[in-house]
């Protein structure tokens, strides 16, 4: 793939030293820390280990025993799909629209960024709110539109519905963002180019915006899918401790109520690194979908 | 673990020579003196003290609490150590944060890292064994050998003794008890009366039947968050002051019967309709807004709540708190209580000469029968001459818990307290398989006990 | 971020205004309407008695409700702005840092063939989820070893949260700019190349600038995950000097959770601040760009 100038593997180390640095030391370290600890008795987190579990690898016997593992790894491929489709789709959606239009690109761009920077306790009391069962916002719009009962928003059969509409809402800014920069990162030339040879507004999208943008887009599912995988504030604030029985687990909301609240450190730190593992193998796998192309 | 300590000496020691080092102004000489283990504290201190006039006697303490935040005595703690500090010409670091687990874990890693503060006020329940275990702590008895007279005005059956060797470690402030919060206007509606000293369980079940047949909740729970106070109360009916904070050995002993009646009778009140429809997929805050919006009748809760439902409502006056009726052995009026966090001073502060004193009459300071007054306001105390409170300060609510609390005839801690929280799973969070009979009661005490077994191995 | 392409669409008239241009604002008018409700309903709600949030949220705070209160609350309790400039010093680093690091990294893991590529690009992917409290712990005993924890110094202290931060955001960073570096034509750099640019200047000189806006949006989410952390935070910045806006705000509104008057504020207090310096600097930042991109 690369020309000449880099055939000279030298400069390499320079680009590359800094940062691995820092991720070695401050992410890397620690985490190999962490997968030991997966082996271990701890009860708080902070608190040394009491010893090795017995045998060893007690936990990941426990992960594979464990009915609410299996419900938030279920739950989590729900919450992937929704983030592909859901986020993603719409964002591509939105950012084409708003590169093609004259006015208002600059507005749009800063309001779709808003419910990335409100904090997520303040998004949750917002969503508990809405979906409130006596009664928030949706049932009481219900009841002047003349429906009698009212309905549980959280039970089981809505649950997940009423988790992962907040959860996509809130990042397709993000990927939105994401995607209007690699679009603005396409030289006018090509548009204009496309234009004299009488191409529509459709047609350039597809045949120059689109692809063009495949890395930028392929970045995304990246993004999304390890997003999904570890995502757990706002869930957890709308949905603590799995509730309704156990049917709203995910991943990332499951490691964190095993590290503070049920005091089980060692066994979270299980969960994480089946997350890591699930995460490396999911983005190899949306890698070789994509196939990542070169322009 | 000894090879860890070591490098964590080791490194304390290279930091406090490097702060020697890099200080401009002469360190003292008793720094050299100071052991490994405090070199660290000391070298902070140096440096704090290095401004001209302090060369010689204020001290610095590090000092954390929680007393921070929405805590009601985060005011009274701040005004507290301000007025110490003009006193005494001696200076406080704050450390303070709200009980958030976050800051649990920050306490407790501090301690692993011998980072820890000169004085800390933490609770005393199983969140203090890591610390206590290790023996990071100074225990009561051991300060009273040099200083008779600390914590003396304090009963010391009260104090909350640790559970990991039933020791005093910790001078208590204000404690906690849990009652029945009535909305009174509900109850009017409705056409009851308000539970009183003398009201049984039975009569409370009539009660909340008349509350449903009128169209409100009777009990404001959410069993799928917080199962919490209802599974202390329901499982106390079954027992007594004397014997509730006892963990049954198995689920076939006196205890082990009595949590399983307790908790059969939380799944009759799920069965009857006592609860909000959504009480398994509610969460607490909600179901007491349901409370507070005059939808139900009835929540059990602690002390704290007191100031949460002043906050939380325009009319306080429309609600009061009461015994919890009771059944069998135990009387309505024996209620659940205790003091649940104290002041500690720690063994690196308790073996630095300079801070030891200091230590003590801080502490001294803030446990003074006024500054208790003036802290637990309408929670209980371990004072031995009682709390003066001025009632005409208060809303008729905190005057309602002080008068429930004045007419206890018993009073027993929390037994969940001596649950770990890993512990707890089976019962707490498998409440709403258990009331919906997804679940068998037995089966789930069992497992706990089976946790709590494995956790004190 | 960037409005170069925007300005020019404008004056070389490519759209005429048509039926589907309405469709397409009636769309991105109504996302946006979602986006800033919640805005404003924080907003709102700041001004509102705290008993009343919870009960009638979705209403105006006009004559009697309306209240100061919250703030008032918020700023006797605490020093802000000394938090709010703690807070400023850890996110510009970290995002300045962020920026120059992975851009570095995604250039040679893009450009470059070598042996160990795989398995980096691999690390970078796993680095993105390792939980912040799986490795938080050893990394305070890092900080008291070297000495940035519990000095009470505020500079030690803030760079003991810098730190950590810029390892946590590099991974996202490096995976971002990757897509966007691929997507350069390479012909560029070669023209560069024969010039007489070595690699250095190649990047500096050509990548860069080609890639800026990409490269504010990485520092502009780095900066904000960084603001708003706060579990890291929470763990180096202990006393009041050393606290940062997000700290300061979570210990007024923590405890149970009951005030939400409060939170409404403090979360005004967070977020209002950064919208502004940032719709201003905006400007700014577009100016920039437009210089470097447009030459491209």
């Amino acid at each position: 793939m690369s020309s000449n100038i880099y055939k000279n593997k030298k400069p390499i180390i320079f680009f590359l030293v800094p940062a691995f640095a820092f991720l070695v030391i401050f992410l890397y370290y620690p985490f190999f820390q962490n997968i030991l600890n997966s082996f271990k008795a701890i009860n708080n987190l902070g608190s040394s280990a009491k010893g090795w579990n017995d045998p060893w690898y007690t936990n990941y016997v426990e992960l594979c025993k464990d009915t609410n593992i299996r419900a938030a790894l279920i739950n989590t491929i729900k919450m992937i799909a929704a983030t592909i489709i859901g986020q993603l789709g719409i964002a591509i959606v939105l950012a084409l629209m708003v590169d093609n239009i004259s006015k208002g690109q600059k507005f749009f761009r800063t309001v779709y960024f808003f419910p990335i920077v409100i904090a997520a306790t303040a998004l949750g009391l917002l969503f508990n709110l809405v979906f409130l069962y006596d009664k928030g916002m949706l049932n009481q719009l219900r009841e002047i539109f003349g429906a009698a009962k009212l309905i549980d928003f959280k039970d089981n059969s809505h649950a997940m519905l009423t988790m992962m509409i907040p959860v996509t809402w809130q990042y397709v800014g993000f990927y939105f963002i994401i995607l209007i920069t690699g679009l603005n990162n396409i030289s006018d030339e090509l548009y204009e180019a496309a234009t004299i040879d009488g191409a529509s507004r459709l047609q350039r999208v597809r045949y120059i915006s689109l692809p063009l943008l495949y890395n930028v887009i392929c970045t995304c599912g990246v993004l999304a899918v390890t997003g999904a995988l570890k995502v757990f504030d706002l869930p957890w604030i709308m949905f603590p401790k799995g509730m309704p029985s156990n049917s709203t687990w995910l991943t990332g909301t499951y490691m964190y109520y095993h590290a503070f609240e049920s005091h089980n450190v060692d066994y979270s730190s299980a969960i994480s690194v089946l997350i890591v593992v699930l995460g490396v193998i999911t983005a190899k796998i949306v890698n070789a979908v994509f196939k990542e192309k070169d322009y | 673990m000894k090879k860890m300590m070591a490098m964590l000496l080791t490194g304390a020691m290279v930091l406090s020579l490097t702060a020697c080092g890099n200080g401009s102004s002469g360190s003292t000489p008793a720094q050299s003196e100071s052991k490994f283990g405090e070199s660290e504290a000391a070298a902070e201190a140096d440096k704090e003290e290095s401004a001209p006039e302090k060369s010689s006697g204020p001290v610095t303490l590090n000092v954390t609490t929680t007393f921070a935040g929405e805590d009601t005595n985060a005011q009274n703690y701040q005004d507290a150590i301000a007025a110490w500090q003009d006193e005494t010409g001696n200076k406080i670091n704050d450390a303070s944060g709200s009980s958030s687990e976050t800051f649990k874990a920050r306490v407790i890693s501090d301690f692993e890292m011998g980072s820890e503060p000169d004085v800390l006020f933490y609770f005393n329940g199983v969140d203090s064994n890591p610390f206590v275990e290790a023996g990071k702590v100074v225990s009561i008895d051991e300060i009273r050998q040099t200083y008779p007279e600390y914590a003396a005005n304090m009963k010391d059956g009260m104090m909350g003794a640790s559970p990991v060797d039933g020791k005093n470690y910790s001078v208590p402030v204000n404690g906690y008890w849990e009652g029945l919060f009535v909305n009174k206007a509900v109850c009017e509606a409705a056409g009851v009366e308000i539970p009183t000293a003398d009201t049984t369980w039975d009569e409370f079940m009539d009660i909340c039947q008349k509350i449903k047949d009128a169209g409100y909740t009777p009990i404001a729970a959410s069993f799928a968050e917080i199962p919490h106070y209802w599974f202390e109360f329901c499982i106390y009916n079954y027992l007594t002051p004397a014997t509730h904070n006892i963990l049954p050995e198995s689920s076939d002993d006196e205890h082990g019967q009595a949590w399983i009646s307790g908790i059969g009778d939380m799944k009759v009140l799920y069965e009857k309709g006592f609860l909000p429809e959504n009480t398994l997929s509610a969460t607490d805050g909600e179901t007491f807004q349901l409370f507070i919006d005059g939808k139900a009748a009835f929540l059990i809760d602690g002390s704290w709540k007191v100031g949460g439902i002043e906050g939380a409502t325009d009319d306080v006056d429309n609600f009061t708190v009461t015994y919890v009726p009771g059944k069998g052995e135990r009387k309505s009026t024996d209620i659940i209580g205790g003091l649940s966090s104290g002041w500690y001073i720690t063994k690196k502060a308790w073996d630095d000469p300079e801070k030891q004193k200091v230590c003590v009459e801080f502490i001294s300071y803030m446990t003074s029968d006024e500054m208790v007054s003036n802290f637990a306001s309408v929670s209980a105390t371990a004072l031995k001459n009682g709390t003066q409170v001025d009632e005409s300060q208060l809303s008729s609510l905190a005057v309602a818990g002080l008068d429930m609390v004045a007419g206890a005839t018993g009073m027993a801690g929390a037994v969940q307290d001596q649950v770990t929280q890993e512990a707890r799973v089976p019962v707490f969070n498998g409440m709403p398989d258990i009331v919906t009979g997804k679940a068998d009661i037995k089966e789930s005490v069992e497992e706990l006990l089976k946790l709590v077994a494995e956790g004190q191995q | 971020m960037d409005m170069a392409r925007g300005d020019n669409i404008g004056k070389k008239a490519y759209h005429k205004f048509s039926f589907g241009m309405t469709g397409v604002y009636a769309v991105l008018i109504g996302w946006a309407l979602t986006t800033i409700y919640p805005l404003f309903w924080i907003l709102m709600n700041s001004f509102k008695n705290k008993k009343l949030i919870r009960s009638d949220s979705f209403s105006l705070p006009v004559g009697e409700t309306f209240t100061l209160d919250n703030y008032k609350t918020a700023f006797e309790r605490v020093n802000i702005l000394g938090a709010y400039r703690n807070s400023l010093v850890i996110s510009l680093s970290v995002a300045a840092a962020v920026i120059l690091l992975a851009g570095l990294a995604s250039y040679a893991l893009v450009r470059y063939d070598f042996k160990l590529k795989g398995l980096l690009n691999s690390m970078v992917v796993a680095g993105m989820m390792f939980p912040a409290f799986a490795t938080i712990i050893p990394v305070i005993r890092m900080m008291n070893v070297i000495g940035l924890a519990n000095t009470n110094q505020i500079p030690k202290s803030l760079l003991a949260v810098i730190l950590p931060q810029i390892a946590g955001n590099l991974s996202f960073a490096i995976v971002v700019l990757r897509g966007y570096i691929g997507g350069l034509p390479v012909e560029l750099e070669e023209a560069a190349y024969m010039e007489g640019c070595n690699i250095f200047q190649l990047f500096f000189k050509v990548v860069m600038p080609l890639c800026k806006p990409s490269f504010a949006t990485v520092g502009i989410f780095s900066f904000l995950w960084s603001y708003n952390d706060l579990f890291t935070q929470s763990f180096f910045l202990k006393t009041k000097p050393e606290y940062s806006v997000t700290v300061l705000l979570s210990l007024l509104t923590s405890q149970e959770g009951t005030n939400y008057g409060l939170m409404a504020s403090s979360v005004s207090l967070i977020v209002f601040p950064l919208l502004i310096v940032y719709l201003f600097l905006q400007k700014y930042i577009v100016k920039g760009l437009t210089a470097g991109a447009v030459k491209g």
